[in-house]
């Protein structure tokens, strides 16, 4: 990945920090590592939450995850999350 | 446990104990439902003790205290809830979980009769924030809880039935709009939690009539809106047809009676 990937991936990381630490009303959420499973119990979302999350993705940056991945692997993680959603968003990019 | 908080405090069981309180699974058209705040419940390393490896692990998964804090309270909560409809200790109920009928994926969480042993309840569990609600039926039956906060929840709208969507966009009221979106997604959701489906299948499959509240009959179960805790919204169906009447075994003002 190129060095403005990696900025993607992590604006994209940090973006998606700040729509869970306003949906939710937790702060903390601003800080968590991008090794957090965010659909497993590492932060507690509740399902309303985390298909906002995945909705939001889908008006800001134009990326349907859970349409386009099949496999859902990108929700594996925060991390996992941002970088496809970096890689659907870069027109030269891609995997 | 914040300070200034009236919730009042109870601690979870010591498994093993016998169980002193006995309830009837309920019958005909009956849900028993258990509401606590889990900010109330005080857990025990013995109470603890009674989750299986399965919950241990997922409790240990947790990054923050307090998720793992309500993750654990809603867990030994519910084990002691059932050990007072079978007698079984709360450490030895025999939970597992039945194949979704969608995609065979490990799904509902249940209790599975022993051998010779008589018909066990049916339950659901579901929380959000601090709120836990528990419900007990003698037929398959499900239940969810979200909070009801300032936040937009207008995307989710996609998600809902078309003819549901249709009557949240005609309301005229932007937060009106949010709580029938959030009580179409709570009942949309304890159905598909009733019959064992995931929602990962999408929860628009069939139409839950945010214009009415009580009476209502979506994907062969009957469903209705529960009385929740101020700022959240809640729903509990029941499989079959006919009626459905939630009676309320604990609220979130009182400690268990348990």
């Amino acid at each position: 990945m190129t060095p403005s990937g990696r900025a993607d991936v992590a604006a994209i990381t940090d973006d998606l920090r700040a729509f869970l630490a306003s949906a939710t009303g937790r702060d903390e959420l601003r800080r968590i590592p991008p090794g957090t499973a965010l659909f497993g119990p590492a932060v507690g979302l509740d399902s309303l939450t985390g298909t906002l999350l995945l909705r939001e993705i889908q008006r800001r940056f134009g990326v349907d995850v859970a349409g386009e991945d099949l496999n859902l692997d990108s929700l594996a993680t925060l991390g996992t999350l941002a970088t496809f959603v970096a890689q659907r968003t870069r027109p030269e990019g891609g995997p | 446990m914040p300070s200034g908080s009236t919730v009042p405090q109870y601690e979870t069981a010591v498994p093993g104990n016998a169980v002193s309180v006995r309830n009837a699974v309920p019958s005909s058209d009956m849900v028993d439902v258990w509401w606590f705040d889990t900010r109330a419940v005080a857990v025990t390393p013995a109470g603890l003790a009674g989750l299986d490896r399965g919950e241990r692990s997922r409790a240990e998964a947790f990054l923050f205290p307090a998720d793992r804090h309500r993750y654990q309270a809603a867990h030994v909560m519910l084990r002691q809830v059932l050990a007072s409809y079978t007698g079984t200790a709360p450490g030895q109920l025999p939970l597992g979980r039945e194949p979704c009928p969608r995609c065979g994926a490990p799904g509902k969480p249940v209790l599975r009769p022993g051998p010779g042993a008589p018909a066990v309840p049916s339950f659901s569990l579901a929380h959000s924030g601090d709120m836990v609600v528990i419900t007990v039926a003698g037929r398959p039956a499900g239940a969810d809880v979200e909070r009801d906060g300032d936040r937009c929840v207008c995307p989710l709208a996609g998600d809902l039935h078309p003819a549901d969507a249709a009557w949240v966009a005609g309301l005229g009221d932007e937060r009106e709009r949010h709580r029938a979106i959030i009580d179409c997604w709570v009942r949309a959701e304890a159905v598909l939690k009733c019959t064992g489906q995931g929602i990962g299948h999408g929860l628009g499959g069939f139409p839950v009539r945010p214009d009415r509240s009580t009476g209502l009959s979506a994907n062969g179960c009957m469903v209705r809106e529960l009385a929740a805790p101020p700022a959240y919204r809640a729903a509990v169906a029941l499989a079959g047809t006919g009626g459905l009447t939630p009676r309320v075994a604990a609220s979130w003002t009182s400690p268990l009676p348990l």
